[in-house]
């Protein structure tokens, strides 16, 4: 078996598009959370979420590319070439028709979806764009990212909703292990601040009208984010002969299904993901310095995803350090579990542990040590990203450091 | 007064897949084993018969134990009298003075 690290990382996020802004705002705990401005936003009950803003894809893109590319793809080719560009690895020709593209996306292209209904049912419009389906697609990411880079290997989608991002680097790592990948570009990309998906997301009642307070008693709902994070995974003996600087290695992944309710998660299946990532990793509990929970800042999440900790870690779940990144970035679906996945390798490359942004109050149920709004300098030498999904879909990663 | 009340009656009952004669005035709906997910579907069944809007965050729901709807912002949504006048409420609030 192959092992496998981090040689790059490219983000397009909420709090800047460089890891030079992503990292400082992780570890300070800023918030990207604030109003946003969309079409047909008027139509919303919701003030707040965490939008990508200097992101001008006219500048990044050109004429002819625009023109095929939903904002969700957009952000997943830039994020990619930002993740080559990290890695410094060359990528030759032999390599690339080996290379995998695994992207993760809970919804495609809503911003193509709505604009198109919006023009079909509001606007009576008896046709629409010839390339409306092409942009929309729940894969164009991963094609977008083949095509822009000219990576010819295993390329594909993974979409389970919240927990996709997650699911494509797993499953990246797992080809990459197996010897049938040199390089993998894996993580998830999500464009899904639109008045239809938001209207969507209002009707659950879960989305907060302030800010996202995960493991905090006086939370208020979680807050919908966008935007993409690339990782390059890359052979570790590949890697280290051509003197890549590594992040982290990716020691090992498990998912699972809760089999049970559509929304309400089962803690039991969340602690089966974590297992079953151990198991793969050949961990054991104890070694263990530091989670990156999936933390939506909703009740439900916070509660079920503390109990299951509990159940996994036993006596260990109050010494761990578990934050989560969605107070300062929100919830980028798709995205979000490659978001989490890049702090959790940047956590163990520069031996800091990110803070849980917004934290108010301890929420006696959730009685963990959620590192609250000052990030810790620390030892942190194996580490765990958790991401569950509606529909009852977990996936857990866990890394070391390099 | 009354005919919001029985719309409000009859919601509960076809959402919950239960007798009408189950519901007085005065039933709680902790009390008819009503899950978060269960009122979602009534909040959203009594939004579309009266087009009103209601102001519910399910994340607002206190400690494990606590009534589901112990904390709707608008006021307390225990019984069915107590919905029926909320969504009264919420009517007349949206009606030209």
């Amino acid at each position: 078996m192959n092992r496998v690290v981090i040689t790059g990382i490219g983000v397009v996020s909420p709090v800047g598009c460089t890891l030079e802004e992503f990292w400082p705002a992780l570890v300070e705990g800023r918030s990207a959370i604030g109003t946003f401005s969309i079409a047909r936003g008027e139509r919303l009950k919701t003030r707040v979420a965490a939008q990508v803003s200097k992101f001008d894809p006219a500048e990044l893109f050109e004429p002819k590319q625009l023109g095929l590319i939903d904002r969700f793809s957009q952000f997943a080719v830039v994020a990619a070439r930002a993740a080559v560009r990290d890695s410094g690895l060359d990528i030759s020709e032999q390599m690339a028709l080996e290379a995998a593209t695994v992207i993760g996306s809970a919804c495609g292209g809503q911003t193509t979806l709505d604009d198109s209904y919006f023009k079909l049912y509001s606007e009576n419009s008896p046709r629409l764009h010839p390339l409306t389906i092409p942009r929309l697609i729940a894969n164009a990411a991963a094609s977008q990212i083949s095509m822009d880079l000219g990576l010819k290997g295993p390329a594909f989608c993974v979409a389970t909703a919240c927990a996709s991002g997650t699911h494509a680097i797993g499953l990246a790592f797992h080809m990459l292990r197996s010897g049938r990948a040199p390089f993998a570009l894996a993580g998830g990309a999500e464009a899904c601040l639109t008045a239809g998906t938001i209207k969507a997301w209002e009707a659950l009642h879960v989305l907060s009208q302030d800010t996202c307070r995960p493991f905090s008693r006086t939370r208020s709902g979680l807050v919908l984010g966008e935007g993409a994070a690339v990782l390059l995974l890359e052979e570790r003996a590949h890697a280290l002969a051509r003197g890549a600087r590594v992040y982290a290695e990716v020691l090992g992944f498990g998912m699972g299904a809760d089999a049970g309710d559509i929304t309400t998660a089962d803690p039991n299946g969340a602690a089966r993901a974590m297992r079953a990532a151990l198991k793969d990793a050949r961990k054991n509990t104890d070694d263990v310095d530091y989670v990156n929970a999936h933390g939506t800042g909703t009740t439900q999440n916070d509660r079920s995803e503390t109990a299951a900790l509990r159940d996994v870690f036993g006596s260990n779940a109050k010494r761990i350090p578990v934050s989560s990144s969605k107070g300062v970035l929100g919830h980028g679906l798709g995205a979000a579990g490659a978001f989490e996945m890049a702090a959790t390798a940047l956590a163990l490359h520069r031996q800091t542990i990110p803070p849980t942004a917004n934290f108010e109050e301890v929420d006696p149920d959730c009685d963990l040590d959620v590192v609250p709004n000052i990030a810790r300098q620390a030892e942190v030498n194996v580490a765990m990203s958790n991401s569950f999904a509606f529909g009852g879909l977990n996936a857990v990663l866990l890394a070391s450091r390099a | 007064m009354e005919a919001i009340a029985e719309g409000v009656r009859q919601i509960i009952c076809s959402e919950l897949k239960i007798p009408l004669e189950r519901l007085t005035p005065d039933t709680a709906l902790q009390d008819i084993g009503v899950t978060s997910l269960d009122l979602i579907f009534i909040i959203f069944a009594l939004e579309e018969k009266f087009n009103i809007s209601i102001p519910y965050n399910a994340n607002e729901v206190a400690a494990a134990g606590e009534r589901v709807t112990s904390k709707v912002g608008l006021e307390k949504l225990e019984t069915i009298a107590q919905i029926s006048a909320a969504v009264k409420g919420l009517m007349d609030a949206k009606a030209p003075k």
